[in-house]
Formats: C-alpha cells, sequence, structure tokens
C-alpha cells in the first residue's frame, strides 16, 4: 500500500517560538535574504509562524499557526504550471521540480495559502555558512520557485532504508526538520493511508479543522485547535 | 528568361477596357490567351469575369479539419507520452477542456496557413518574372492583351484596340 | 470628400513614403532611446535576477502582466474593425482598415514578448513549445500559459496574414514607382504580383476567408488571456464574467488606441482629405458604445461582489474602493466612462480633437484597469497574514515607457515604408460607389481558328 503523507499540528501546544522556521532553514538550504530584501516581502520562509491579534491589552490573546505547504490533494498549483515542474506524486505530495521551473510564477498566484517563494537573486551564504549546506537537498538558483516539500528527502532517505532492511516504515521513523525540532511536539508526521499512525489518529480528532478547506483544496495539514478562532465551536 | 510575343492595350478606364475586351472577344482570341491586368479589383466588369470560381473556402476547411485533428491529437498524445502518469491539481490526465481549447486553437491555426498556402498556389506566386507586365498599369492603366498573337492578326489586334479606345498599343517580344 | 482620380489618390497617399523631415527623425531618435533603455533594462534584470522589480510576495505578478494583458488587449483593434467592418461591409472601413491592421500586429508582437520578460528563467521561454524534448516531457496543456502560448501564436499568424495580404497589390504599386535598390526591395515583397483578375478575385477569397477566421481567433486569445487570472483560487479573479470582459475590455482599448493612431497619422502625414471627420464619427460612436458596453461589465462584477459579501472578496473591493487602491480605481473610472462618455454623446463634442482626447482617456483607463485588476486581488488573498503591496521599480517602469514609445516607432517606421492606407481599397471603394454592382455582359465571341 503507498504511503500518503500528511502532518498534523496542534495549535493547542504551539507557542510560536519558530525553532520549526529556523530548522527548515537549515535543513532545506534556504538563503536568508538579508534585511534590506526581508523588507521587500522577498524572504523565503517555506514555514512560517502567523500571529494574529485578538483584544485589546491586557485582553489580548494571540494565535500561533505554522503555516506550510499544506500538499493539496486538489491542488490549484499544480494545473497551471506549464511545464510541469509542480506536479502530484504518487505519495500524495506536491513535488516541485527545480529543473523544470521557468518561473512564471502562476503557481505562487494560485495557491491561496502563499506557501511558494521566489527567488528573486541567487541565494548567496556568507561564510562559513555554506559549509554547513545539506548535500541531499539542492540548491536552487535565480528564478525558480520552491515551496515546503515535507522534507523530502528524508521521506526518500527512509524508504530506502527501510526497503534495504526488507521493512516497511515505520511510524515517527520519518521526522521532518520542523517536526523534529519542535520542543512542544506540537507537529506529527504520518501516513495518512495507514490507519494505525499517530497523525491519522490525530486527524480523526474531534479538534480537527482544516486551512481554507472551503476551497476545495484538499490540503493534507490539519490543525487541532479547541474552539475556533472567533469562538464557538469549531466545524 | 525570354519575354514571349504579345500585344496589348492601356486603357484609361474601366468602360474602354471593356471595349477593348469586347473587340478581342470579336477577333475570336480564346480567353485562355486574352491577359488582363489592373491597379484595382473590376469585380463589377465582364472583362474582370474571366475566372472560375474557387474551392479556396471548402479547402480553408479542410485545412482547419487538419489542424484540429492534429491540436487534439497533440492535446492527447503529449499528456499520455510520459514513463508515468504526470497528476497535476486532481484533474484527469486527458482533461476534456484544455483538449478543446488546444484543438480549437490548431483548427483556426490550420484554416489560416492552408488559406495562405491556397492562395500563392492558386495565384502561383511569388513569380518575380511574370509573363507579361507593364508598370503603367500602377498609373491606373488597365492593360487588356493577347499572348503570343500570330502575325496574321498582329495587325487587326491593333487596330481593334486602338479603336476601342486604347491610349496605347504596344507590341512585344521582339528577339535579338 | 471632392472626387479624386485614382492617379491623385496614389500619388498622395504614397507622398509620405518619400523621404522624411527634421521633425520625423528627432522624434524617431527619442522614441528609439527609450526603447533601446526599455532593453537595456531588460538585459539587467536578466543579468541580476527578477529582484530588480518590484515584484514580492504575495505580489507576484505587477506590471509585466498588466501590460501583457494591455497590449495584448489593444490589438484587438484590427480584428474588429479591419475584419468586423469587412464582413459588414461598411464603406467607410476602406481607409481604415490598414491602420488598424497595423496596430494590431504591433502590439500583439509586442504584448507577446511580456510572457516572456517576466519569466524567472526567460532564456528557457521555449519549453512551452511542444516538441519531444531530451527531458522527456511536453507542456502541461492543464495550464492557461499554455492556451496563451497557442492562441496569441494562432492570432499572430493571422493578423500578420491580414496585414500583408491586402499589402501586395500596394507594394506592386510602389515598386512600378521607384527605381534601383528600393525597386527591388518592393519588387521582391510584391512577389511579382501583376493584377490580373484572377489574382484579384483570389486574394479577395482569401481576405474574406480571413475575416471570417480571425473573428473567433480575436474573441478566444482575449478570452484565454483572461483565465489566466479566472482559474485561478484568487479573491475577484475567480469570476465567470472575466473572458466577457476582458474582450469587451480589448476592443474598447483597440478602438480608442485606433482612433489615436488614426488623430496623430491625419495630422503629421496630412491626410485630411482620406480620414475624414465621419470616420472619427463613426469610431467615436462605436468607442462610446464600448464604453457604455464596459461599464455595464464593471457594474454587474462590482454588485455581484458587494452582494455576496464574501469574506475572501470584500477585502479586494473595498481596497479598490475606498481603500490604498482608491484613487487609482476612481481615475479608471473617470478615464474610461465619465470622461469620454459625455465627449462622445454630445454630437458637437464628437469631433476629431473630441474623440482623440476621448481615445487617450480610454487608453490611461484600461492599462489601469488591467493593473487594479490584478494587483489588488494578489495583494489580498485569503490569509491576511500575507496580505502584501506592491510598487514599480524603475526596471519596470523603463520597461513599460519603451513598450509604448516601441510601438510608436514601429507605427512611425511602417507608414513610411508601406502607404498607411490601402491605395487599392480605396480605389476600388470609389468605384463601387460610382457604378455601383453592374455585370456588363461580354459580345458573343466569334468561334473563329485565331492560330
Amino acid at each position: 500500500m503507498t504511503h500518503r503523507w500528511g502532518m498534523v499540528i496542534d495549535l493547542d501546544r504551539c507557542t510560536g517560538c519558530e525553532a520549526c522556521v529556523v530548522a527548515c532553514h537549515a535543513e532545506n538550504n534556504i538563503a536568508t535574504v538579508g534585511e534590506q530584501e526581508a523588507s521587500r516581502s522577498r524572504a523565503k520562509h517555506w514555514i512560517r509562524v502567523e500571529r494574529y491579534y485578538e483584544g485589546e491589552f491586557p485582553d489580548v490573546k494571540v494565535k500561533f499557526q505554522p503555516v506550510l505547504c499544506q500538499q493539496c490533494d486538489a491542488a490549484p498549483c499544480e494545473p497551471v504550471c506549464p511545464t510541469f515542474a509542480s506536479y502530484h506524486t504518487a505519495e500524495g505530495l506536491n513535488g516541485q521540480i527545480y529543473n523544470r521551473c521557468i518561473g512564471t510564477r502562476y503557481c505562487a498566484n494560485a495557491c491561496p495559502y502563499n506557501v511558494r517563494f521566489f527567488n528573486f537573486y541567487n541565494p548567496a551564504w556568507d561564510k562559513p555558512l555554506d559549509l554547513q549546506l545539506n548535500p541531499d537537498v539542492s540548491v536552487r538558483s535565480v528564478g525558480v520557485m520552491e515551496k515546503c516539500t515535507f522534507c523530502v528527502q528524508r521521506i526518500k532517505a527512509a524508504e530506502i532504508q527501510a526497503a534495504a532492511e526488507k521493512r516497511p516504515v515505520k511510524d515517527g521513523e520519518i521526522q521532518p526538520a520542523c517536526v523534529e525540532s519542535c520542543p512542544t511536539s506540537a507537529m506529527v508526521f504520518g501516513d495518512l493511508n495507514d490507519p494505525e499512525s499517530e497523525a491519522s489518529r490525530l486527524a480523526n480528532s474531534r479538534r480537527s479543522t482544516k486551512l481554507l478547506a472551503e476551497l476545495g483544496t484538499r490540503p493534507k495539514v490539519t490543525y487541532l485547535q479547541r474552539g475556533s478562532w472567533h469562538g464557538g465551536e469549531n466545524s | 528568361m525570354p519575354v514571349p510575343p504579345a500585344i496589348y492595350g492601356l486603357f484609361a478606364d474601366p468602360e474602354s477596357a471593356e471595349r477593348g475586351m469586347n473587340a478581342l472577344n470579336r477577333a475570336g482570341i480564346s480567353p485562355k490567351r486574352i491577359v488582363v491586368m489592373s491597379a484595382e479589383p473590376f469585380d463589377e466588369y465582364s472583362f474582370s469575369q474571366m475566372d472560375q470560381a474557387t474551392p479556396m473556402p471548402w479547402i480553408a476547411a479542410i485545412g482547419g479539419a487538419v489542424g484540429g485533428i492534429l491540436g487534439f491529437l497533440l492535446a492527447r498524445l503529449t499528456q499520455e507520452a510520459y514513463p508515468f502518469p504526470l497528476i497535476t491539481g486532481g484533474m484527469p490526465l486527458l482533461a476534456a477542456w484544455p483538449t478543446g481549447i488546444v484543438t480549437y486553437e490548431l483548427t483556426m491555426l490550420g484554416a489560416v496557413v492552408t488559406t495562405i498556402i491556397a492562395l500563392l498556389l492558386s495565384t502561383q506566386l511569388p513569380n518575380w518574372k511574370p509573363k507579361l507586365y507593364d508598370p503603367e498599369v500602377s498609373n491606373g492603366k488597365i492593360l487588356i492583351g493577347v499572348l503570343e498573337p500570330s502575325d496574321s492578326m498582329r495587325a487587326e489586334l491593333e487596330n481593334r484596340l486602338r479603336g476601342a479606345g486604347a491610349v496605347k498599343v504596344k507590341v512585344m517580344g521582339v528577339r535579338p | 470628400m471632392a472626387a479624386k482620380t485614382p492617379e491623385q489618390i496614389t500619388d498622395d497617399l504614397l507622398r509620405p513614403l518619400s523621404g522624411i523631415s527634421g521633425r520625423y527623425g528627432l522624434g524617431a531618435a527619442l522614441l528609439a532611446g527609450v526603447t533601446v533603455a526599455a532593453c537595456c533594462a531588460f538585459f539587467y534584470q536578466v543579468y541580476a535576477g527578477l529582484g530588480v522589480s518590484g515584484l514580492r510576495w504575495p505580489v507576484f505578478w505587477g506590471f509585466y502582466i498588466t501590460n501583457f494583458v494591455f497590449w495584448i488587449g489593444l490589438s484587438h483593434a484590427g480584428t474588429l474593425i479591419s475584419a468586423i467592418l469587412r464582413l459588414a461591409n461598411a464603406t467607410w472601413r476602406r481607409p481604415v482598415t490598414r491602420c488598424a491592421e497595423v496596430i494590431t500586429v504591433f502590439a500583439l508582437s509586442i504584448g507577446a514578448t511580456f510572457p516572456i520578460i517576466h519569466l524567472g528563467r526567460p532564456w528557457l521561454a521555449f519549453w512551452l513549445f511542444p516538441y519531444p524534448s531530451e527531458r522527456g516531457i511536453w507542456p502541461n496543456i492543464r495550464s492557461p500559459l499554455l492556451w496563451d502560448f497557442f492562441a496569441i501564436n494562432t492570432y499572430l499568424i493571422s493578423s500578420v496574414t491580414f496585414l500583408l495580404l491586402p499589402i501586395i497589390p500596394d507594394m506592386a504599386l510602389v515598386r512600378d514607382r521607384t527605381t534601383g535598390l528600393k525597386q527591388k526591395i518592393y519588387g521582391l515583397l510584391a512577389l511579382g504580383w501583376t493584377g490580373t483578375p484572377k489574382q484579384w478575385h483570389r486574394l479577395e477569397t482569401a481576405m474574406h476567408i480571413m475575416a471570417i477566421a480571425v473573428i473567433p481567433v480575436a474573441v478566444s486569445v482575449h478570452s484565454i488571456v483572461s483565465w489566466d487570472f479566472a482559474m485561478a483560487p484568487v479573491p475577484m479573479w475567480h469570476s465567470t464574467i472575466f473572458a466577457p470582459y476582458f474582450v469587451a475590455g480589448a476592443i474598447f482599448s483597440g478602438i480608442a488606441a485606433l482612433i489615436l493612431a488614426m488623430a496623430v497619422l491625419r495630422k503629421f502625414l496630412h491626410l485630411e482629405e482620406y480620414l475624414l471627420p465621419i470616420h472619427f464619427e463613426n469610431l467615436g460612436k462605436l468607442l462610446l458604445m464600448m464604453s457604455l458596453l464596459w461599464f455595464y461589465f464593471v457594474f454587474s462584477e462590482r454588485l455581484t461582489t458587494w452582494y455576496g459579501n464574501e469574506a475572501g472578496e470584500m477585502p479586494v473591493f473595498w481596497a479598490t474602493q475606498h481603500g490604498s487602491y482608491a484613487p487609482l480605481f476612481w481615475a479608471m473610472v473617470f478615464c474610461n466612462f465619465l470622461i469620454p462618455v459625455p465627449i462622445l454623446a454630445v454630437k458637437k463634442l464628437r469631433t476629431i480633437t473630441g474623440t482623440a482626447v476621448a481615445s487617450f482617456t480610454v487608453v490611461v483607463g484600461m492599462w489601469l484597469e488591467r493593473f487594479l485588476i490584478i494587483v489588488p486581488s494578489l495583494s489580498h488573498k485569503y490569509l491576511t497574514y500575507s496580505w502584501g503591496t506592491y510598487r514599480p521599480t524603475w526596471v519596470e517602469i523603463t520597461i513599460t515607457a519603451g513598450t509604448f514609445c516601441g510601438m510608436a516607432l514601429l507605427y512611425m517606421i511602417f507608414s513610411k515604408v508601406v502607404p498607411i492606407i490601402s491605395i487599392w481599397e480605396l480605389k476600388a471603394g470609389q468605384h463601387h460607389a460610382r457604378h455601383g454592382a453592374r455585370i456588363v455582359q461580354p459580345a458573343e465571341p466569334k468561334e473563329v481558328e485565331a492560330d
């Protein structure tokens, strides 16, 4: 049975520490763009923690929501790419093939979650940070779109290892960088085709909700939160 | 290329050109040897009526159909041509609507290209060395003439053209 | 118009081809300068990366796509005027058709460069072409950008043909009146045209077929361009009204561009006796109709949005109406509707100057409309945390200015090389009017063996 990778993020556990953001940068060779470019919204945070404030001081409520590529089953970014750089893999991931990308940026416009990023310049690392690049992940050049891959290099590595050892992939064996780094274990990654996996179990919880589900994108990231943002029962 | 002999008259207006044409007809010249040239189309005059109807619209339609078939095949076959299916957005591999759009565009392209080719072939253009031409045509004169007239007819044709009102009558084709 | 002899017509309409004035040279040099600057800006962008533009997350399309849609829209001038009026047998179209067809070809060519200019890796633009690549992959026909590729190329080939076919007899005309190298070049372009009835008949049949074919192509082109937006789940993009809205807007801007071009040509090439006030009046009436139609589409779209009160769409709606984009929005309404309609509706104001002024405001307004369709929606997508802004940089502004100057320059060069009014069509129209459609019966030929 093929895998169908999904993620569950517990918003009631998320503290907004942004360790996941840093870990993602480190794992996936995402360069920082510098202060000036960041002020021009050119930063490429494959996962970002969105902050929403409600109420007036001292009764302020803050919600932290890590937003990353939802790996939608009906991804709007996929059909619009003219060169098949954005496509759906057999394991349910939305793949981004950098070599095919010619940079029309249509996928980024079509993505309702705004989780796709463009290399406006050639990425650069100040020495000695260039020594820290992950050899399992390609470095993207200027003019190419990029986004969260669910750390597909880790998925592939675990699958290859499991195949070599002639055993199935164990639940929890694959941990994308963000999931691994989360100090409150708010993020869980697993096989949604396996009803016993923790990700499947949590996705069926009463607190589960999906981001922008009404758009029909069928995202595979489930958010757990007690009560909806504006109060009242979540649907 | 040697210029074949010809005799023609240059007429200043369509009415006299009409008379010239009638004069040639009365002299018994077969329409295949009569040449007419003008700087604008004179569709409503008989001297422009020598042409048979063209099947160009049908040719364009056939060209469009061929284009449509090619478009359909392009849209279908290329999506299946991978070693594995490239699924995008939960849409089917052979999506009907986009196939329709590509088929339609290539149908129209086929019709247009076929029309151009049909035009060039039926008018035998480009032909930078035409059998007979006189730049006076561009000054508004209408040329009505006969290709390769027999020597005996030459004088009579000259008179008839002049009598019909030709501004100038020229004889061509004297080879050194 | 005082009845002109065919020779007078030929002389008048070939006069612009003989030599250039100092004023022309200066104007051409200025336009060429801006165009060259735009090319340099583009090469700088290719060298340094798209970061030199004002694009950013989440507004990934800005000036370039605005220009793309604008220029493709403008190219609907020729199709409408030349093809539709040809099919409707409107006699007043004769002096106007070539002006319109030229706008179409040049505007379309300029518009078609923008999908390449805006690419992150423009040197790979050829991957949109379906060819058996060594990577074993074909383009994705589900993508509206690929429909763009087919549609724009089909339209380009059709409109170039539509322009070049009726130019052939005029090339023959110029060939017969020039000598030396000029004669050789025009002779080459004339394809050896002699003007036999067969050639005329076939040419007119081909033009008729083309006129019928190019209208659905033009409609499909701008529908497909509109679907670049309508197919994406972006607030106020995903609307079924986009295809007819864009086609109507394209025809609207096309007519305005045509009126402007004709007004300029009339003044600088002294074509006062050929481009008459009645032409501007008639085109002005068409422009009025399109302005009302444009307003109808905008009103329908906005009313439906306002009534629907959808959470995703209302921020975009209010941003354009009251918010940061409001100045541009109301300027657009002024330019497209509030200024042109009174000018064009009142007969006394529907003069050549009046229609030219109205057309200028329409061209500005339609450019703003394209901008306001693209940027406010991208700035306000569904997740409020990712709302953003957009400001163009000098690169985008230079390239935009370069396209306008390039268009004017191309037009200027064309009008000096090819008669901008179709001479043979004008002459044919004259004698049609004089003699009506009478067929003269030929005398019966005597069946005598002539040879």
